[in-house]
């Protein structure tokens, strides 16, 4: 059924919709497996690859798992404004945690798992048996097809969007590329976050949208890769990033914020006040270990092959799965 | 007095008993009222005092509102244009199917709201065969007001029809009985005397379905999230900016709704007065 396959995106939206932090009573801690609840909030396009290492862990803790999907700027105003705070933090930019969330709820973070850039599509997008890696510049500007991409001011993966059309058009040395693509998304094809965007592409709205591979995978979209010098998701091509520069929102709706190109890298950290502590520390140092990179890799996420640890206070465990190799 | 003693002891205990029914009463009443009112009264407290001041500096809330009330109003009013002819079927004849017919109308409400939007999408949309005859028109749904309208529309109008209905069957069928064997048509009928005498529960009915339309997110968000409702500017201001800047959209938009819900509230056309039971 159609409906089904519009599943993941539409969820994505209820998620963020606001619904109020679960809160549980005390956990009933037994010998062996921990038990109680864990109270985890998940960047919407990482929501199926960390979902299946909860799985894992709760049959073998014996955990009730309650994972709230939503934006990356959602999940960081739920802790700051609403202090509603969960046990584990996932967020689909690591710059989030020292911009929102440090050092106020909490003092570290773990960068885990890559991305990139893709252009996602369907079967029944316009032209999508001809587009390619190369041609996509020229496909994606044919008459009528819609392009949609998520809101830069709310969204990591709206600037990221942004940047990756500015770096394409420096690579494939075509002046006026990015003013064009704009042109092919504008206002009208803009939703708050990349994952509102999959159940509109699914509906036959849009011909293309600007997503994450991770995402793109999860949902069973098809999708191009780009180069490397323009998918934000190689390391070793920082300085090429650097290169591209945005301006969004800033604190006020009359701020400005410049954001410069970085490669996507996801990040997870414990808030000083999670309700659950201990639960939450066991569940990131798994996620953090050789099985739990494994389990994501299944997923389809690029988890890095050694996570990294920045900031101090991170719990000893955390670390010491972080390092296992 | 002949039987004294039964009159005058009954007469006292009943209307201590009216009386401890009528505290209950007014102490439920008002826990309730507390409850509705004081979320609400938090922000247009915390809020109200930035946001009407943002209303002559804030082009972006400015034309949100307006574009809000433009959009609910007009769904409003495709709600009455064709939910009333419904309502008024569903009250007063007797066909096959009637009941399944009443709980089609009533799924709108229990669909979640981004599910209708993605549905109306499917119906709606340039892939659709609707959609594409309305765009051959020249007329966008998805990304533009009438998108918002639609959205609007589908989940607020089974309110409007489900109140509508009621305020039809509260008319006694014979008074329009007399209007016809008086010689009004059919029609003539409806509108001199059913329709006066419902007119009261048809506005409180639009009352409801405007601020339904009001208030709706999720639908529209999946099918117009550009140019920005109220609601989606409040939760775009949440998200981006913080609830600083989400109070006053939310706190201006409940007082300046408040304005329309009084007035119409206040309506009382003096034929429907008399005769509502």
């Amino acid at each position: 059924m159609r409906i089904r396959s519009l599943v993941p995106g539409v969820l994505a939206v209820a998620a963020s919709c606001g619904r109020s932090a679960p809160k549980s009573a005390g956990d009933s801690t037994s010998a062996g497996a921990l038990g109680g609840t864990i109270v985890v909030y998940t960047a919407a396009s990482v929501a199926i690859p960390i979902r299946a290492a909860l799985d894992t862990f709760a049959a073998r803790e014996h955990v009730t798992v309650q994972q709230e999907n939503g934006g990356s700027l959602d999940i960081a105003r739920k802790l700051t404004e609403l202090h509603q705070i969960p046990d584990v933090v996932v967020l689909a930019d690591y710059d989030v945690f020292p911009k929102l969330l440090m050092p106020d709820q909490t003092t570290w973070y773990a960068d885990f798992a890559r991305n990139r850039m893709v252009l996602a599509f369907t079967d029944k997008s316009k032209f999508a048996s001809e587009v390619d890696s190369a041609n996509w510049p020229t496909v994606l500007q044919r008459p009528g097809v819609q392009l949609g991409r998520a809101n830069p001011d709310l969204d990591p993966n709206g600037y990221r969007t942004l940047l990756t059309m500015q770096l394409a058009e420096q690579y494939y040395k075509r002046p006026g590329l990015y003013d064009k693509l704009m042109k092919l998304s504008p206002a009208k094809n803009v939703r708050p976050k990349e994952a509102d965007l999959v159940g509109v592409l699914q509906a036959g709205e849009f011909d293309y949208i600007w997503s994450y591979e991770s995402l793109a995978r999860a949902t069973k979209l098809r999708y191009i890769t780009l180069p490397s010098a323009i998918d934000l998701g190689t390391p070793e091509d920082t300085a090429i990033y650097a290169k591209a520069s945005v301006k969004v929102a800033g604190k006020t709706p009359k701020d400005t914020l410049t954001i410069t190109g970085e490669p996507i890298v996801y990040a997870v950290s414990i808030p000083k006040a999670a309700p659950h502590p201990q639960v939450g520390e066991k569940f990131v140092a798994f996620l953090l270990s050789p099985e739990g990179r494994a389990l994501m890799h299944a997923a389809k996420l690029d988890a890095l092959g050694t996570p990294v640890i920045i900031g101090g206070g991170a719990p000893a465990s955390v670390s010491a799965a972080a390092s296992a190799q | 007095m002949t039987a004294p003693g039964a009159g005058e002891h009954a007469l006292p205990r009943s209307m201590a008993a009216h009386r401890t029914a009528s505290v209950v009463a007014a102490l439920c009443g008002s826990i309730f009222l507390l409850f509705l009112v004081a979320p609400i009264a938090r922000w247009v407290v915390g809020g109200g005092t930035s946001g009407v001041g943002e209303l002559f500096t804030d082009a972006e809330l400015r034309s949100s509102l307006w574009l809000t009330a433009v959009t609910a109003t007009l769904a409003m009013a495709a709600g009455a244009l064709g939910g009333t002819p419904l309502a008024y079927l569903l009250a007063r004849r007797r066909f096959r199917g009637k009941a399944v017919v009443a709980a089609v109308l009533d799924l709108p409400l229990l669909i979640p709201h981004p599910v209708a939007g993605i549905a109306l999408l499917l119906v709606l949309g340039r892939e659709s065969a609707v959609g594409r005859a309305l765009l051959h028109a020249g007329i966008q749904v998805a990304g533009s007001p009438i998108g918002i309208i639609c959205a609007m529309v589908f989940v607020s109008a089974p309110l409007y029809i489900s109140a509508a209905r009621e305020a039809f069957a509260r008319v006694d069928p014979r008074y329009e009985s007399v209007a016809r064997t008086l010689g009004d048509p059919a029609w003539r009928a409806f509108r001199r005397v059913t329709l006066p005498l419902s007119v009261r529960g048809l506005i409180a009915a639009a009352v409801v379905m405007w601020a339904r339309a009001v208030s709706e997110f999720g639908a529209i968000v999946i099918l117009t999230y550009n140019p920005k409702v109220a609601s989606v500017l409040s939760y775009d201001r949440f998200t981006g900016f913080g609830l600083t800047e989400a109070l006053p959209v939310a706190a201006v938009l409940s007082i300046l709704a408040l304005i329309p819900l009084v007035a119409l509230r206040a309506l009382r056309p003096e034929r429907g007065a008399g005769l509502d039971v």
